[in-house]
């Protein structure tokens, strides 16, 4: 579909602008830009990824209202997995991770043997709003397609996902506005992890080493490592 | 609409290119117009980063036998003008042991202080997030020496979910030859990665290690390199006048591939390079140092007329001092747009200001005498405050009454550092004063606990 009516066009950019303009709280002040990517990336399969730390596990509900392990979503393929909240406007937190996923994903159906292997997994942050409907608005078409494991999940409560966060070490806190009042905004650092088949993360990136040559060899080096590329 | 993956399907996926393009440049322009930072000295990598006026200032104390319990401490410090206790030391926790505490480091979410002991080669881990005016010691590594062979743990480098360790020292002889540690955030052992002694790029690597720092844009992690224990252990009049201790120091600096962690290039930067500091300004890719022992700016960037692009070269930039004193250039403070270098010099207990605005030509444009030993230097994201502290290392820190132990606070407006509040550590028996990092009181991550406002959910199309 295209944005071609210069009216529309104009509501697309005037919503953009106040979203943007409503994210300036939340972004993180100093990661103001996209990653930068002033180097060509080693060839796949030539590093050796670190084993950082196990994945923890802790029982999730996904988009079809089901309940379903993190370990059984963090073994057997190899997992990009991160954290969301699906009404986040800062636009280098879920928005630009969403359209670094979206490219990455494009990236590994080129690929059909190796996107087999890869999934991606969102956890919200926000299991009161992000509701399994709410995240089936969200995910479209994206966790029911065959072509490609993508799946969107909460945990039931929010003292079920506190201990998740913990052992990521993903913060995250709740902007508050000049009243000491809850806003709606989680003001969170952008973090993806990367776990290999038998459940350990391998590499974490933040904001600054989103560059999607970079995950898409990481990914081939872990399907490489297990030596059926 | 509370979901927004339309609104981003519209602008990354179905908007025509026009489109697309001033759409992003409004969210570039909009996120840009709201940058504000940390303090310059942390690894930038992490969060809850401080966007003004820092609250506390945590140093980091070696202890002194007779002072209080005589241990190594985490001092604590309100440094708010806005507060009653502006200037006044709030909690002080201490590590029940002296260990040459020296530098400490934030983990990327900024919850957790690691600091490291010369010494004790230990690893104190103290939580700051949770409460930020009473740090709390959670959590105490002591496996450095068996799990990597190396010893004297010293900059604390956060990177995602873990923490990059620049070493000094190894368990075997106690000298220079060391490494590079990674922890995982848990304080876990992840890998090692020994300093190279080979010839690479046409120089000898030495073995020795000190300060890491990061370039993400280039891929690249950057080491400068000191020396060992069997030297920093020792009185420093001692070593100066041993020829063959002082040709135990660091004469090099490496650059490695961060994905790989493999070393691509040894810099021959002779005198002790310690301090790194990459230029923050977006589209910078330079980092400077210091040297110790020959008192120099040093300036590595990309190698001109390299065409591969990842070839660097370091060029000597600017004297610091008078070299022939060995006044000891011992802390660098780099502005957060790049364009100012603050250098502290021990032996005069110089405060150096240098215009970086072109760094290849670098020239002291201020100087003024901070104290009659000073050792690091911080300042706040925006460079209008500026702390000062006064110890080295036990052995190296001067004697009698130039044995100063100081936290200084100045304010700098571009012409003159003016006194803003100054704690006596000698007079409150805390230790000698060394490392400084701040922190602002935060939400808690438990406030997320609260419900939000109510929100509709509606279907977007």
């Amino acid at each position: 579909m295209q944005v071609a009516h210069p009216a529309r066009r104009r509501v697309l950019l005037a919503t953009l602008a106040a979203v943007a303009t409503g994210a300036r709280a939340a972004a993180d002040p100093t990661q103001p830009l996209a990653p930068r990517m002033d180097f060509v990336p080693l060839r796949a399969g030539t590093y050796t990824l670190q084993r950082i730390q196990t994945c923890p596990d802790a029982m999730l509900v996904d988009a079809a209202a089901r309940r379903v392990s993190l370990r059984e979503l963090t073994t057997g393929k190899i997992t990009l997995l991160s954290f969301f909240y699906t009404y986040c406007t800062d636009p280098w937190g879920c928005p630009f991770a969403y359209a670094t996923l979206t490219g990455l994903r494009d990236s590994l159906l080129t690929d059909p043997a190796l996107a087999r292997r890869v999934r991606f997994v969102n956890i919200s942050f926000d299991p009161t709003h992000d509701t399994a409907e709410t995240l089936r608005l969200y995910a479209g078409k994206l966790h029911a397609n065959p072509q490609f494991e993508w799946r969107f999940t909460t945990a039931a409560t929010m003292g079920q996902l506190l201990p998740l966060l913990d052992s990521f070490g993903q913060d995250v806190a709740v902007t508050h506005d000049a009243q000491g009042k809850p806003t709606r905004i989680r003001n969170h650092m952008l973090k993806m992890f990367l776990v290999d088949p038998q459940g350990m993360v391998r590499e974490i990136y933040s904001l600054n080493f989103l560059q999607q040559p970079v995950l898409l060899n990481d990914i081939r080096t872990l399907a490489l490592e297990a030596g059926r590329l | 609409v509370s979901v927004n993956r339309p609104l981003f399907d519209a602008i990354f996926k179905e908007s025509d290119m026009k489109t697309r393009t001033i759409a992003m440049g409004v969210l570039m322009l909009l996120t840009s117009l709201g940058t504000q930072a940390d303090e310059t000295c942390n690894s930038p990598y992490m969060s809850k980063l401080i966007k003004g006026q820092e609250d506390f200032v945590h140093v980091l104390t070696l202890g002194v036998q007779g002072w209080g319990d005589g241990s190594d401490k985490l001092v604590t410090i309100d440094a708010n003008p806005a507060s009653k206790k502006y200037g006044k030391v709030v909690h002080s926790v201490s590590m029940k042991e002296r260990g040459e505490a020296h530098h400490m480091g934030f983990t990327d979410d900024r919850r957790y202080l690691w600091a490291g002991g010369l010494e004790s080669n230990k690893i104190h881990v103290f939580d700051v997030g949770s409460n930020p005016a009473e740090p709390k010691l959670v959590r105490t590594i002591t496996d450095v020496g068996a799990k990597t062979g190396y010893g004297g743990p010293h900059t604390f480098y956060a990177m995602p979910g873990r923490m990059l360790i620049g070493m000094l020292s190894n368990t075997a002889d106690k000298g220079g030859i060391t490494g590079l540690a990674v922890y995982n955030n848990q304080g876990q052992f992840v890998a090692k990665y020994p300093m190279p002694t080979s010839q690479i790029g046409g120089v000898q690597g030495d073995g020795y290690g000190y300060d890491v720092a990061i370039n993400p844009a280039k891929n690249a992690l950057l080491t400068s390199s000191f020396t060992g224990l069997d030297n920093y252990r020792r009185e420093l009049g001692a070593v100066v006048g041993d020829a063959a201790a002082m040709k135990k120091f660091g004469n090099t600096m490496v650059m490695w591939n961060l994905k790989s962690m493999q070393p691509t290039q040894v810099l021959s930067v002779p005198g002790a390079p310690l301090e790194i500091r990459w230029s923050l300004n977006p589209g910078d890719n330079w980092a400077v140092t210091a040297t110790a022992l020959t008192s120099k700016l040093w300036l590595v960037k990309p190698k001109a007329g390299d065409t591969s692009g990842d070839q660097w070269e370091a060029k000597e930039i600017a004297t610091i001092g008078d070299p022939a004193k060995i006044p000891l250039p011992v802390d660098i403070s780099l502005t957060a747009d790049g364009k100012g270098l603050w250098v502290n010099t021990f032996m005069d207990g110089m405060t150096r200001y240098f215009d970086l605005s072109k760094p290849e030509q670098a020239r002291e444009v201020y100087a003024k005498q901070t104290g009659k030993q000073v050792n690091m230097i911080s300042q706040s994201w925006d460079g209008k405050r500026v702390y000062i502290t006064s110890s080295l290392l036990e052995k190296w820190d001067k004697t009698g009454g130039d044995n100063e132990q100081f936290l200084r606070a100045f304010h700098w407006d571009g012409k003159e550092l003016k006194p803003a509040f100054e704690v006596d550590f000698a007079k409150e028996k805390l230790g000698r004063a060394h490392h400084m990092k701040f922190s602002v009181k935060a939400d808690s991550a438990r406030a997320l606990a609260a419900p939000a406002a109510p929100m509709a959910v509606a279907r977007a199309r």
